[in-house]
This record gives C-alpha cells, sequence and structure tokens, in this order.
C-alpha cells in the first residue's frame, strides 16, 4: 500500500533543485518500484521490523509503543464507563419494559447513533471545560484529564450495549426456566440476579471486543480534538504528512491487535456459552 | 411444472409474506409513535432531497461576502433573507441544509447499495457453494470486520483522494462485508430448508435457485441491515469530513458543513448547529424506521436487537 | 510576642514580591504548537514548527534583531573581504554548551559538515549553510569562512540556521542520541521530549546574557485541533497560541485573561499562471488576459470580508516592509469593465474556461479565497473549473504537472526582502516554479549578485514594476497574524518569520 501524494513534497524544502530532491528519494529507497518497495516492507514485518518513518526518524515500532499505552488507557476508560453504565441501565429497562428507566434507555441507545462523537467532544469542551472549569481541556497529565475523552468515546458503544443488553434481557424473561423460577417462588430480585443477569450478558461478551476496536477507530478523531497522546493522532499526523512507512506500521499493528483481540473474544465466548462450546 | 411444484413449497415467498407483512407493518405503525415518527423523519428528509430546487431559498453555492457570517433571522445581526443565518461566504445556511440532504442521502443510499450488491454476491457464492471458496470469503470477510471501520475507511479515503464517487466507492467497499456475512449465514440457514433441497434434487439450475428462491429470502434481513448502514453511512461522512478526507469542501454535505462549522463553534454556533441537528434527525428517524422494518419484514430479528 | 511575629511574617511577605531577585528566571510559560515537530534537532526539522519550538536551544553566530536586521549573536563582530566571499568572525568568549563544553571557533564548523554530509543533503536546512565552501580556524575565537561566490543573503542565511552544536559531544554519544537529545547553547535546555505531546526547557543557568531567559521552565504542548487551543488559551491552560485567524480574535477580544498581539506577516497570497506544463497553449500566455484577471479580483471586498481588514491588498510580490519596495505602484483596482475590454483586445470577447487549483485547508480562510477568486472571474466571462485538493497531493512532486493552468498558493520571505518568494517561484527548474520568464531570471541573478542594499533596492522597484506590466502571478493580499497570550506573559513579541524569540520573556505569579 502506498498512499498517493509525494512525501518528497512535505519533507524537502520547497525551492530544492532536482538533485536534492533525487538524493532524499535515494536516500529512503523511493527510487526502487513499488512493488519492490511493498514487499520488502512485508518481508520485514513479518520478521517483526516495521520501518523507519520519515518524518521522525525513528523506527516505527518504537513510536506505536511510545503512543500505545495511552490509547490503551483511553479506550479501556472508555469501555469501562459504557460498561459500568450500559449493564446495570439495559438489565433495569430490560426487566421492567416501559419504565422511565427503560425510557432513559433506549435514549442513550439511541444517542449513540444520532451524535456524532467529535461533535460531542467538542461540545463537553465548551460545557464542561470552557464555561463550568470542572474538567481540563486538553492533554494526558492526571485522572481528570481522562474524564471528557473517556466519556466522548464512550457513548456509541454504549448505546450498542444498552440495546443488546435490553433485547437479550427480554429474551431470556421468556425463558420456560425463568416462568420455572417464578413458579418456584423466588423473589424478582433474586429472578434477575441469579438467573436473568447471567445468561444475558453472554452476548455482550462477543460485542465487547468488536466495541473495543471500534473505540480504536473513534481514538482518532477524539485523541486529535483532547490532545490526547496516543496513536490516533499520531496515524492523523501520519496521514497529513504522507509519512507512508508510519502509515503502514499502525495499520499492519492495529488490524494484528484487531484479529489478535478477535481471536481471544471468540475463546472467551467457547468458554462462557455452553451452547458455543458443544458446537 | 415440477419447478412451480417447487416454488409452492416456498413459505416465504414475497407475495404470499408482503400478505402478511403489509397488514402487520400498517398496524405496527399505528401503535407505535416511534414509528410514525421515523416515517415521517425519513420522509421529510427524502423529500427535501427530490424537491431542494423548489424547497430552497438559494442556491448552495449562491450568496455574497458582504452577508457573510450573519445569525438567524430572528437574532440582532440577521438578515430576514435567511431564516438560519449565513456561512462565512454569505451562503445561505438552510438553503445549504436542504441540498445537504441530496449529498448525504446520495452517499448513504448509493453506498448501501453498492455494500449490498458486493455483499450478496460474496455472501451467496460463499454460502451456497460452500468449499474452498467459502473459507477464501469467509476469511477476507472476517479480516475485515475485525479491523477497526473507521481506520479502514480513513485509510483508503487517502489513497483515494476527494470527491462524491469516491466516498460513495469507499463506503460501498468498505461496508460489503457487513452485508457479506449476514447474507453467507442466511444462505446456509436456507440451504437445508426443504424447499431448497428438494429443488437441488430435482435438478434445478444454480442460478435459478439462487435467483428464484434464496434472493427472495433474504430481502427482509437486507432490507434492515441497509437501513441501519445507510444512517452510520451519514454517520461517517460527517467523521471523514473531520478529516478533511470526504467531499471537497465546497460541496454542501452535512459533514462537510459541521467540519466547517465547526471552527467557528464559539462565535457563529449556527453555522454547525442546523447542519449536526440535521444529520442527528436524520441518523434518529432511520434508525426508528429500521426498528419498525425489522419487526415487520423479519420477525425472527426482532429478538436480535 | 506571638502576634509580633505573624505581623512581622505578614509584613515581609507583602513587602517580598515588590523585590525579585534580579535576573533570576522564575515562573513556567505554556505555549500550544499546531502539530507535532517533526524533530527536536534542528537541523533535521523539516516544519515550521519543529524549527520554532526547538530554536530556544541553539544560538547562531549572527541573530536576526526585532526589525529583520542582522545581529551580532555568538560572533561579536566580523569582517567581510573586498570581493565579498571571506566573512572573518569574531567570536563571544568564556560560552558553554548546555553539557559543559566549552564553545570555540572549532565548533563553528560542525554543524556545516552535517549538512554538507550527502545523504542530509535533502534537508531543508541545507539551505542555511550551502553556500560556504571552505572553513578555516585562526585561533580560538576567530574563524573564517569562504563562500562559493559573492552572495548577498550569506548572513541572513546564516541567522536562519548555522547553530552551535557541540563537537565533542557529538562525537562521544553519535548521532542518533544527539538527534533525540541534541545540546547547544541557547538560553533553554532540553528537560525532556515526549513526542506527540510536550517539549519541556529548563533555563539554562549559564547562558552567556546574564540577564536572559526569564522564564524558569518553559513548556511546548502539542495541541492539533484548532478550537481545543482557543478553549485552553480561555481556561489559561496555555500562555501563548498561534496562526489565530480573525475570527478567533473577535471571540477573544473581549476576554479578560487574553492579550492579542498582532504583526505583519511576510507572506504574499496570489493566483500562480502557468507557462509551462498544462499552461502551454492556454489564454493565460496572453500578457492583456493576465491584466485581465488582475483586474477582474474584488481584493478590497475579499480582504474586508474574509479577514475584517486584517490584510492589505498587494500590487507584486515585494512588499511595503520589503527592501526595494515603491509606493507608487498601487493595487490593481478592481474594474470588471476594463477586464472584459482587455479580454476582447486578447481575443476573447466572451471569456474562456481555464482550470484553477486550490490546496483546501492549508492557509487560513484560503477555500473561501479560492471560491471568492471563481466567482469574481465568472463575472468577467472567464469560467474556472476550481478543484481542490489535498495538501499533500497539493505539493506532491509533480505539483507542476497535477495543478491545474493556473492555481492559489503563497509564498513568505522572512529576511525582509523578497528574493526569496522570487527566486523560490520563478526560478526555471525549481519543483514549484511553473513561470518561466528570462528576463526576471535575469533580474534575479543580478539581485543576488548585488552586495550593495541601494543597488538591490533599485533592482527589486525595477522588477516589481516589470512583473506589474506583464503579472506572473494575480497577486492578491498579505495578512497581519495574530496570536493570543495570557495577561501574564511579559516581554513577548512575535516575529515576522513565524518563530519564537522567547529571551526575553518573562510570566508574572
Amino acid at each position: 500500500m502506498r498512499l498517493t501524494g509525494d512525501p518528497v513534497g512535505l519533507m524537502v524544502a520547497r525551492n530544492a533543485t532536482p538533485e536534492q530532491r533525487e538524493a532524499f528519494r535515494v536516500a529512503h529507497g523511493f527510487d526502487r518500484p513499488l512493488a519492490e518497495q511493498f514487499l520488502g516492507y512485508l518481508g520485514n514485518a513479518l520478521g517483526g521490523d516495521l520501518g523507519k518513518s520519515l518524518r521522525l526518524h525513528l523506527p516505527n515500532t518504537e513510536l506505536i509503543m511510545q503512543r500505545l499505552p495511552a490509547t490503551m488507557e483511553l479506550a479501556l476508560a472508555a469501555l469501562a464507563l459504557s460498561l459500568l453504565i450500559a449493564v446495570p441501565l439495559g438489565i433495569v429497562s430490560g426487566v421492567f419494559p416501559g419504565s422511565p428507566l427503560d425510557l432513559l434507555a433506549r435514549l442513550i441507545g439511541l444517542a449513540g447513533q444520532t451524535i456524532p462523537s467529535f461533535w460531542l467532544a467538542m461540545i463537553l469542551i465548551l460545557v464542561f471545560a470552557v464555561n463550568l472549569r470542572l474538567f481540563p481541556t486538553f492533554g494526558r497529565d492526571s485522572p481528570q484529564h481522562l474524564v471528557l475523552p473517556a466519556v466522548a468515546l464512550s457513548v456509541a458503544g454504549m448505546g450498542q450495549m444498552v440495546r443488546l443488553l435490553r433485547s437479550a434481557v427480554l429474551e431470556v424473561c421468556r425463558e420456560n426456566y425463568i416462568r420455572t423460577a417464578r413458579a418456584k417462588g423466588l423473589s424478582e430480585v433474586v429472578i434477575t440476579l441469579r438467573h436473568v443477569t447471567p445468561n444475558a450478558l453472554i452476548p455482550l461478551v462477543s460485542v465487547v471486543g468488536v466495541n473495543f476496536t471500534y473505540m480504536l477507530g473513534g481514538s482518532v478523531y477524539i485523541e486529535t480534538i483532547f490532545a490526547w497522546p496516543g496513536l490516533g493522532t499520531l496515524l492523523n499526523d501520519a496521514i497529513n504528512d504522507s509519512d507512508f512507512p508510519l502509515v503502514q506500521a499502525i495499520t499492519i499493528f492495529i488490524a494484528a491487535f484487531a484479529i489478535g483481540l478477535n481471536l481471544l473474544t471468540d475463546i472467551a465466548y467457547d468458554l462462557i456459552d455452553p451452547r458455543a462450546r458443544q458446537r | 411444472m415440477l419447478v412451480r411444484f417447487i416454488d409452492a413449497l416456498d413459505p416465504r415467498q414475497p407475495r404470499s409474506r408482503l400478505r402478511v407483512a403489509l397488514p402487520y407493518g400498517v398496524h405496527r405503525l399505528l401503535h407505535d409513535p416511534g414509528a410514525l415518527l421515523g416515517l415521517v423523519l425519513v420522509s421529510m428528509v427524502l423529500l427535501t432531497a427530490l424537491f431542494a430546487d423548489q424547497l430552497a431559498p438559494y442556491g448552495p453555492t449562491e450568496g455574497s461576502l458582504l452577508d457573510a457570517k450573519r445569525p438567524e433571522a430572528w437574532q440582532e445581526q440577521g438578515l430576514p433573507g435567511h431564516v438560519l443565518g449565513t456561512d462565512q461566504l454569505g451562503q445561505d445556511i438552510l438553503s445549504r441544509v436542504i441540498y445537504g440532504a441530496r449529498v448525504s442521502l446520495a452517499v448513504g443510499f448509493f453506498g448501501v447499495l453498492l455494500a449490498s450488491a458486493i455483499g450478496v454476491t460474496l455472501g451467496m457464492s460463499a454460502g451456497y457453494l460452500g468449499g474452498r471458496v467459502d473459507e477464501a470469503i469467509t476469511a477476507v470477510v472476517n479480516l475485515l470486520l475485525s479491523f477497526p471501520y473507521l481506520v479502514l475507511v480513513i485509510i483508503v479515503a487517502t489513497v483515494f483522494g476527494r470527491n462524491l464517487l469516491n466516498v460513495i466507492i469507499i463506503f460501498g467497499v468498505t461496508d460489503a462485508p457487513v452485508f457479506a456475512r449476514l447474507v453467507r449465514g442466511e444462505v446456509l440457514r436456507l440451504r437445508n430448508v426443504d424447499f431448497v433441497v428438494a429443488a437441488v434434487g430435482l435438478g434445478v439450475p444454480t442460478w435459478r435457485i439462487l435467483l428464484r428462491h434464496l434472493l427472495p429470502n433474504l430481502v427482509g434481513p437486507l432490507v434492515t441491515l441497509m437501513t441501519f448502514e445507510m444512517s452510520a453511512m451519514i454517520f461517517y461522512e460527517a467523521g471523514l469530513s473531520f478529516l478533511g478526507l470526504s467531499v471537497p469542501p465546497e460541496v454542501p454535505s452535512w459533514g462537510n458543513m459541521l467540519a466547517l462549522g465547526r471552527k467557528f463553534l464559539y462565535i457563529f454556533p449556527w453555522m454547525s448547529i442546523y447542519p449536526g441537528l440535521a444529520i442527528s434527525l436524520t441518523a434518529f428517524g432511520v434508525n426508528l424506521l429500521g426498528d419498525w422494518l425489522r419487526d415487520v419484514l423479519d420477525p425472527r430479528l426482532r429478538r436480535a436487537d | 510576642m506571638r502576634i509580633k511575629v505573624v505581623l512581622f511574617l505578614v509584613i515581609v511577605s507583602l513587602i517580598f514580591p515588590l523585590f525579585p531577585v534580579s535576573g533570576q528566571p522564575s515562573g513556567e510559560l505554556v505555549i500550544a504548537l499546531p502539530n507535532d515537530p517533526t524533530g527536536i534537532f534542528i537541523a533535521n526539522a523539516s516544519d515550521v514548527t519543529a524549527i520554532s519550538a526547538t530554536r530556544p536551544l541553539y544560538d547562531g553566530l549572527v541573530v536576526y534583531g526585532a526589525d529583520g536586521s542582522i545581529q551580532p549573536g555568538l560572533a561579536e563582530s566580523w569582517d567581510i573581504s573586498e570581493d565579498g566571499r571571506t566573512y572573518t568572525f569574531h567570536l563571544r568568549e568564556g560560552v558553554t554548551f548546555h553539557n559543559g563544553e566549552d564553545f570555540n571557533a572549532h565548533a563553528v564548523g560542525t554543524i556545516w559538515e552535517y549538512g554538507m554530509t550527502p545523504t542530509n543533503q535533502w534537508l531543508s536546512y541545507y539551505d542555511s549553510v550551502a553556500s560556504a565552501e571552505d572553513i578555516v580556524v585562526i585561533d580560538d575565537y576567530t574563524v573564517q569562512i569562504t563562500t562559493s561566490e559573492a552572495d548577498a543573503f550569506f548572513l541572513s542565511e546564516m541567522a536562519n540556521g548555522w547553530f552551535a552544536i557541540p563537537p565533542g559531544y557529538l562525537a562521544e554519544v553519535g548521532l542518533e542520541a544527539f538527534e533525540a537529545s541534541p545540546v547547544g547553547t541557547g538560553p533553554f535546555m532540553l528537560e525532556h521530549w515526549a513526542p506527540g505531546d510536550r517539549i519541556v526547557m529548563r533555563a539554562f543557568p549559564d547562558y552567556w546574557n546574564p540577564e536572559q531567559p526569564k522564564v524558569e521552565r518553559l513548556t511546548f504542548r502539542i495541541i492539533p485541533d484548532a478550537t481545543t487551543r482557543m478553549a485552553a488559551i480561555q481556561t489559561g491552560e496555555v500562555d501563548i497560541v498561534t496562526r489565530l485567524n480573525t475570527d478567533d480574535v473577535a471571540l477573544l477580544e473581549f476576554n479578560p485573561d487574553v492579550n492579542i498581539v498582532s504583526y505583519p506577516n511576510d507572506r504574499v497570497y496570489y493566483v500562480a499562471f502557468k507557462n509551462i506544463g498544462n499552461g502551454v497553449g492556454t489564454p493565460l500566455e496572453n500578457e492583456l488576459v493576465r491584466q485581465a484577471l488582475n483586474l477582474a479580483v474584488d481584493r478590497e471586498g475579499l480582504v474586508a470580508a474574509l479577514f475584517s481588514g486584517n490584510g492589505q491588498t498587494v500590487s507584486g510580490f515585494v512588499i511595503p516592509s520589503n527592501l526595494g519596495y515603491d509606493p507608487s505602484l498601487l493595487p490593481y483596482p478592481h474594474d470588471p469593465q476594463r477586464a472584459r475590454e482587455l479580454l476582447a483586445e486578447a481575443g476573447y470577447p466572451d471569456g474562456f474556461g481555464i482550470g484553477m487549483s486550490c490546496p483546501a485547508d492549508a492557509y487560513t480562510n484560503i477555500n473561501e479565497v479560492c471560491l471568492s477568486v471563481q466567482r469574481d472571474l465568472g463575472a468577467i466571462g472567464v469560467d474556472v473549473d476550481l478543484e481542490f485538493k489535498t495538501t499533500n497531493a497539493f505539493w506532491s512532486e509533480a505539483h507542476y504537472a497535477t495543478t491545474g493552468p493556473m492555481y492559489v498558493d503563497s509564498w513568505s520571505s522572512p529576511n525582509g526582502e523578497a528574493f526569496w518568494r522570487l527566486e523560490g517561484s520563478l526560478t526555471p527548474g525549481y519543483y514549484y516554479s511553473t513561470w518561466t520568464d528570462p528576463d526576471i531570471v535575469d533580474y534575479l541573478g543580478r539581485i543576488a549578485q548585488a552586495v550593495d542594499r541601494e543597488e538591490r533596492a533599485a533592482l527589486y522597484a525595477e522588477l516589481s514594476h516589470y512583473m506589474y506590466d506583464d503579472p506572473p502571478y494575480i497577486y492578491l493580499y498579505i495578512l497581519n497574524l495574530f496570536e493570543a497570550t495570557t495577561k501574564r506573559v511579559t516581554g513577548y513579541q512575535p516575529l515576522p518569520n513565524e518563530t519564537f524569540y522567547l529571551n526575553e520573556v518573562g510570566v508574572d505569579g
């Protein structure tokens, strides 16, 4: 994969002569055929060498590892936040359909699909940082700095989880064993906690993995807006500056990460859901 | 003759299904205010897009720099001719939002059309032919699905550059795996249903089985998925605009207006509030409509939410 | 007794702040950077952000004064030989690098050797040292630099980038380590660099000027999003934000915690014509057409509407702050009627269609400028097919081939002379040069060799008239730039060359 645009145009002085440009080209291997560049790169990538950034003159692996903790921190915080709100809300709304809490749950479910996350991020800064001065505007200095970006990043996934949980609970409640439990005279609280919740949470496992990778994608916006020094801002910079080796490296890294995570959720799913285990 | 017999065995022929689905759908529509609201919102957006030329008071790129950055007509600095104010070029916000419906719907509609065309082809081949073909297609689809969609779109958009057709192609191609997965699953299920097994046994040509028996049975889940993906694409178009990777800045897409007005959020908020509202309301309407369609067209999916 | 102690302490605490220990740097200054610098070793820095952010680590032999003139830096004085090729610098004594190494004549050539290494020649930095041919150390504090030919701009180029780096340290740690943790003689020394996040510097206690710097800590924060930078200055999380547009200014103007600093920027915005590549055979080759297009554009209206009047229309590439500016030369008026007559005279009574490329979002309001030019040209029958390109695609190597026969661009020229702007855009063979005119090339050659200032000034004025009558561009405007600082910042003035000079900047409280 080689992007349009030419790194020479950005890296070299605007009044450079053709000779100087050629020297740059040769120094970075851009004079070789595209196929050769790509195959060489792929070969190195398999060996764990993701090449060197044009712009920052550093190994890409080093750059990615530098930025990875920040992105993980943000994505995990957003994931935790969405679970923390989605699980109780989804269950309650499923157990009490039509209640005010159910309405709230449906609204949150829709919010995730109707408010663009970058838009929400800016409104959060305007209201909570500039006007109310409750949280810092940007950066990654303290736990307070995590709050606004995590909220902005979590909303889309949160909505999806609430919707999923709500319908899972509705479905479980119709199952025979729940009716049996009721017939046995168990209290609604016990039924909800012991029987409904564990079964309704099973489909959530597969969604959590998908959500996490989606958050890695969403972090491109959110990190840029909150000046969060993670992979998202690194990717955005690399694209803006035509730093092809770095774009390739980040892409390959995220792909490998996503595939690994997918496998992990599949395994977890198999462990948790007895039906899946039989298959 | 035998073929006709097989057709009669098919329990989910569109005509017969419509006979059941239509009254049920109307019933739900009347009793579910959400569905009704969804239908109203989506119809409004559709009509706006179709009759943009008649509805918009100005052209999308018409305006004078002298009238730039004016607030809504009811505000102190507002101009009576520009109800929702003007942008930094003096272009009418209302008119651009109206024309923007065209661009956003075009991206959503044609993007989904392309994605489903590719997805159905791949999914049917994988599900029906099985074996090596299935393995290969499934591997690619799973790979693409596990990849963060946005990152994929960003990279593809960077490669191709910005214009309307490219944006549609990008969404069409990158979203195809979602459809392929759905179709493959449905086809795998339908292959073992009696009427298909019978048709195969009777030597009905493969193309006829695919077109006559499998495709009609896919319509329900497909239409439902298309609705949801359409609202997602309108969303992602806004996201691409934010990164400067969507249609060129003079094109009045909602995403573009939002991304541009964003720079003026603190001082000229009307430049971004109305396109933002348009995106949110459309996505809201399409989602409500999608919920209704799902219930009507495919009762089986109702529980999956 | 206890009351007396308390009273005493109260009085001391009241008086003490009135007598701060003089010369002792204090406080932290936080500056927002719009993008992640490409590196912190200035010779590798290929973008303005990197160059301006890392500048405080280094000192040059000569530096720019606030007025753009050349002032002594690490060299206290210098002599220039008769033929204008040999410069003898007398160096400041007692200067040390951040690592304790002494600065002397042997350290002067280090950065030149680095720039002359063939693998580094593509760096933009190379410009700054390229014309030096030989360096001779006369004694520990005297050094002679010889250029390949008489070069009117050699000292300016030196001020741009001939910085002192320590040869001993470089040899000891190697280039790679040096790039990650560079050392200079500048007022600030590097403490910590977190890519994508911040660069932290501390005042260098042994700086050769004991009065500088004024702040103890200097922190650059990287904030890519313009809206977030605006939020951060309002909350006081950063002290200086740069590159504001006029609407940002309108927002901050009434904020009691913020000062707005305005300064003129030496960057001319223009629409370029091509007479090479896809410009060949177009109506643009006709001089009358180019005059007509210049008359068609409403510069005044554009500056008033898009920049709230915070700019100036221009008559050419030599602007009022440049050497050789001729005030009698007025910008083309907005005269569509005359423009149509000229078009008819040129043989295009019904106008014509032409392609124009625009670097989307590359400069303040540039998209609107492109659209506005398109509208103005449409009014005289010139149908402009406008194409927006991403900055990457726009300034790619194939610039001259992939952009339209017309394109919108800008060019800065930092040192009070228009030479760099003219040379860069009008020298055949340069990558971003799309207009070839042997007469202009001849003028430029004479200017480059004219070591005498008055002679250069006369040549600039002559060239301006030539380029007014036979315009290779639609000249548009120059802009005032704006920056905002919190009220606690003192002694800050932005430089026209878009870099930071922070030796005199302090913070209260």
